[in-house]
């Protein structure tokens, strides 16, 4: 077959609202040739999923399609009936979007749902064939033993997993098109590196066509032989997606391009200085005990800390990673002192927090804040901003008028306009938001700060503004920062030292240069190897990458709790529970054979 | 998608302090005509079982065998200045309606007010906190829901005497539950929300934290619903009175004038049928209000307004 299965043609798609109308997409054209992978990429809001959703005619006030044609195996969409538009989508063309969980009823199992579908999409098809096709399809995803799952409910799978559900089940009518709406932005760096390995492979079995959605260019990369680039509703350059990262045409390219955190070129990794610590977490556990199915009084222990050990110098940036589930939530709750420890010791500023009285444990908890993930949620809905600034002093018995000037005073310092202080918060943009509760912590005077995910709900632009407050709050008052996050380009752009979690344990702990160039442990390796990055890789996924996903916290593997997904685990690895073991420098990591794994790396950078 | 809307929807223009959840329920239920009727038909029969006892010279209790039994205002052989006629003890019955409906609402109101008080708090403080608390207080709530309350108004009524705080004490006890789970349910969701971990994070005690932020989330939409609860409680009352376990004679009140007039219904219908208009009028336009009010409160929840 030649010749493009879609052709778009001066597509246009208008909103409108009160009155106005504003052009969302404008005059997009491209064509998709069978078994392409194309990438699409632009920044939030340039209309990339409004495109996805024009191609198919899923668009409702107040959005409206008011020119163009989509041409989808030699039929126009756009002029198509009710019943020929009902052959197409979803049969023809697949759709996978950005949010597996609330795409299935949570009430049946998933096989269920995806035989009802097919059969829907395509009537001639039995029920035990369509059971046998998507049971295929479930192991082509690489779902785990697929007869049984298949009757599980939606709430049983994890993220990754769902997202594989949807991908059989766009894919089950076998559609010669699929159209991939940021699919891996919910996900965790190794799982959705993973899922992108098996669209590749997938397509490459199937010969299907994949028009693939992101706002990172990076991402879109490690899949996409060809790109476009979109900003504000036009396509502003297209080609193939080497020259595209590597010499980009127009200047909106090279912006996106410019504002992807380098990894390992040029990089200026900020070098770990001797300090006097701030705060010394010594071996510090904490187990839930979590009511068990099905049993009258049966608890299961849910070891999210195991045993962790770190330190924090002044005006240090010290930087925790690690995929969901490894931990840091919980480890953000007990540095907080939200919670407490079911033993070890927090101590900050050389005092056992566990020791304090509660009364100077009110005192010292303006020394060190935390600034919470959600930007949304963390703010009092009917509070006017200044008042929320002045609040924390309130609380510390500051008096009214003192507690306004420090607050104006620290709205003027974090970049907040006067204009806000008698305003709520409704309609104030997330990074406004973050600004507020920096704010917040700011007036207490603290010296350390915990940024739990602070960061990861912000666009890259108010990301890098928001940094770059931080660096200038740390140079004027010397705080010390704790970066919580799954982002590792932050991490590397921000952190002196790095500690990486799995399983509710520190696995390496080394400075930053060594964390990124030279890392001892498996783990850090495959999470590295699976960060979207238009350099080359210096741990290639063919080598690195994970398999499978974390075992449960509730049962752990004997021995290292990462054999059980380690490529080098051996015998020995199964009894003995490796320490963090010190290499040099203050470095670490809990492996018993990183010293293979060393000889190892200087294989792959021969390659 | 969800991107470009959000883009457009951002409103410039300034949110004033004043936009709160509360006012702009106020602001709809206002805007209601079955709330106006409501507010003045009730704000009228307030403002007469007020006022009007006080100024007019005719005393609710004086027993005049010589105008007795007079009829109400159109019927034959009514006499001025007795609109509604009078009892079989020669009383004016308009005032001793009124003076009834003045011990109704007194009770109601007042009932209502404890009731949400204690069950409110008890249920901030339960579904905040969590844990030990949370059980006892959830406990003690079952207990009390499972105990009826005419068996409890006799018991307690009967024992005692039955003045005016132990009737509002009897109707508070058994109405207070229902006002502590539903205080816990929402404090339960609001205890995980954000702003409570942010606030902790800044040193705030739970006290502080229970009052200044999650109760001007919580209570608001409760006393919009407990404007209905005055009806029932008002009912209640007049069944206590009924029963013969209310205020006591001399003193008229809605259910012991009804109870008195029973044997005169066929001769002398105006006497029990008066206070059970007066009681009919004054929690219709409760209830209109009532509703109003809830229909207002589910609109801005829904994010209509």
């Amino acid at each position: 077959m030649s010749g493009p299965i879609l052709a778009v043609s001066n597509l246009g798609v208008e909103l409108q609202r009160a009155g106005k109308t504003r052009r969302v997409v404008d005059d997009v054209g491209f064509a998709l040739a069978p078994g392409e992978v194309l990438g699409l990429v632009g920044e939030a809001g340039s209309g990339k999923s409004v495109l996805a959703r024009a191609l198919v005619r899923a668009i409702s006030s107040p959005l409206e399609i008011v020119s163009g044609k989509v041409v989808f195996e030699g039929k126009d969409i756009l002029s198509a009936d009710r019943r020929e538009l009902m052959a197409i989508r979803g049969n023809r063309i697949g759709f996978i979007g950005a949010n597996p969980m609330g795409s299935l009823d949570p009430r049946l199992s998933i096989g269920s749902q995806i035989v009802e579908k097919l059969r829907s999409v395509k009537p001639g098809i039995g029920r035990a064939e369509a059971r046998e096709k998507v049971l295929e399809l479930f192991g082509r995803v690489r779902i785990p033993s697929p007869d049984a799952r298949f009757h599980e409910a939606p709430f049983q799978f994890s993220g990754g997993m769902m997202q594989r559900v949807m991908i059989v089940d766009a894919l089950v009518s076998d559609p010669s098109l699929v159209i991939a709406d940021n699919i891996t932005q919910p996900l965790d760096v190794t799982v959705a590196a993973q899922i992108i390995r098996l669209i590749d492979d997938l397509r490459q079995s199937l010969g299907t066509a994949f028009l693939f959605i992101s706002s990172s260019l990076p991402v879109v990369a490690q899949i996409a032989e060809r790109t476009l680039v979109m900003q504000r509703g036009r396509i502003v350059e297209e080609g193939r997606t080497e020259d595209i990262a590597a010499n980009p045409g127009q200047a909106y390219t090279r912006t996106l391009i410019s504002r992807i955190p380098p990894i390992w070129n040029n990089v200026s990794a900020p070098v770990a200085t001797e300090a006097e610590a701030v705060l010394k977490i010594d071996n510090v556990t904490r187990t839930y005990r979590v009511r068990r199915r099905n049993t009258f009084n049966g608890f299961n222990a849910v070891k999210a800390i195991r045993g962790v050990s770190f330190t924090v110098k002044a005006r240090e940036n010290f930087g925790i990673v690690g995929e969901s589930g490894c931990g840091k939530s919980t480890l953000t709750r007990l540095l907080a002192w939200l919670e407490q420890p079911d033993s070890g010791c927090i101590a900050f500023l050389g005092k056992d927090l566990s020791q304090l009285s509660s009364r100077s444990l009110t005192e010292f908890r303006k020394s060190f804040q935390l600034l919470l993930q959600d930007p949304y949620g963390s703010l009092p809905a009917n509070m006017p901003v200044q008042r929320m600034i002045e609040e924390p002093l309130l609380i510390h018995g500051v008096g009214k008028a003192e507690a306004a000037r420090l607050a104006q005073e620290a709205m003027a310092e974090v970049g907040l306009s006067m204009e806000f202080a008698e305003r709520l918060p409704v309609g104030l943009s997330a990074g406004q938001r973050q600004r507020i509760n920096i704010a917040r912590a700011l007036v207490l005077k603290p010296q350390l700060l915990i940024l739990d995910e602070t960061l990861s709900a912000l666009d890259q632009v108010e990301q890098a503004e928001l940094l770059d407050l931080f660096t200038r709050l740390q140079a004027t008052h010397g705080f010390s920062y704790v970066f919580i996050s799954h982002d590792l380009a932050l991490v590397r752009r921000m952190c002196h030292r790095i500690a990486v979690m799995y399983l509710g344990r520190i696995v390496e702990l080394a400075d930053n240069a060594t964390l990124f160039e030279h890392p001892h442990h498996p783990y850090t390796r495959a999470l590295l190897s699976a960060m979207p990055t238009l350099e080359d890789n210096r741990f290639p996924r063919s080598r690195y990458l994970l398999d499978g996903e974390p075992p449960s916290p509730i049962e752990l593997p004997s021995g290292c709790s990462f054999r059980s997904r380690c490529p080098r685990a051996q015998g020995d690895c199964q009894r003995i529970d490796p320490p963090l073991l010190v290499i040099d420098g203050g470095n670490a990591a809990a492996c018993l054979h990183m010293h293979e794994a060393l000889t190892e790396k200087e294989t792959a950078d021969v390659e | 998608m969800t991107d470009i809307v959000r883009e457009n929807a951002v409103p410039p223009a300034a949110v004033k302090r004043g936009a709160t959840p509360t006012q702009r329920m106020l602001q709809i239920a206002f805007a209601r005509s079955d709330f106006r009727i409501g507010l003045i038909g009730f704000g009228l029969l307030v403002g007469l079982a007020i006022l009007l006892p006080l100024v007019s010279s005719i005393d609710p209790v004086k027993i005049a065998y010589s105008s007795k039994l007079l009829p109400p205002f159109p019927a034959e052989g009514w006499k001025w200045p007795y609109l509604l006629g009078t009892d079989q003890l020669g009383r004016d019955v308009l005032m001793r309606c009124l003076v009834g409906l003045r011990y109704s609402l007194l009770i109601g109101v007042t009932t209502v007010v404890l009731m949400f008080i204690v069950g409110c708090s008890l249920g901030l403080y339960a579904g905040f906190r969590g844990g030990w608390a949370d059980a006892v207080i959830m406990r003690l709530t079952d207990a009390q829901l499972s105990i009826p309350m005419i068996i409890l108004a006799i018991t307690i009524l009967g024992v005692s005497r039955p003045t005016v705080p132990a009737i509002i004490l009897v109707l508070g006890l058994s109405g207070w539950p229902l006002y502590a789970r539903v205080a816990r349910s929402v404090a339960l969701g609001e205890r995980n929300r954000g702003y409570v971990l942010g606030e902790r994070v800044l040193g705030a005690s739970d006290l502080r934290i229970m009052l200044l932020f999650v109760a001007p989330v919580v209570l608001p939409p409760i006393a919009f619903v407990a404007v209905l609860d005055i009806a029932r409680m008002m009912i209640f009352e007049s069944i206590l009175g009924f029963l013969g376990l209310g205020v006591q004679p001399p003193t008229p009140t809605f259910g012991n004038v009804i109870a008195d007039a029973r044997k005169y219904l066929l001769n002398a219908w105006w006497i029990a049928t008066m206070p059970g208009l007066f009681m009919l009028v004054s929690l219709t336009c409760l209830n209109l209000m009532g509703s109003a009010l809830e229909r207002a409160r589910n609109a801005v929840l829904r994010g209509e307004a």
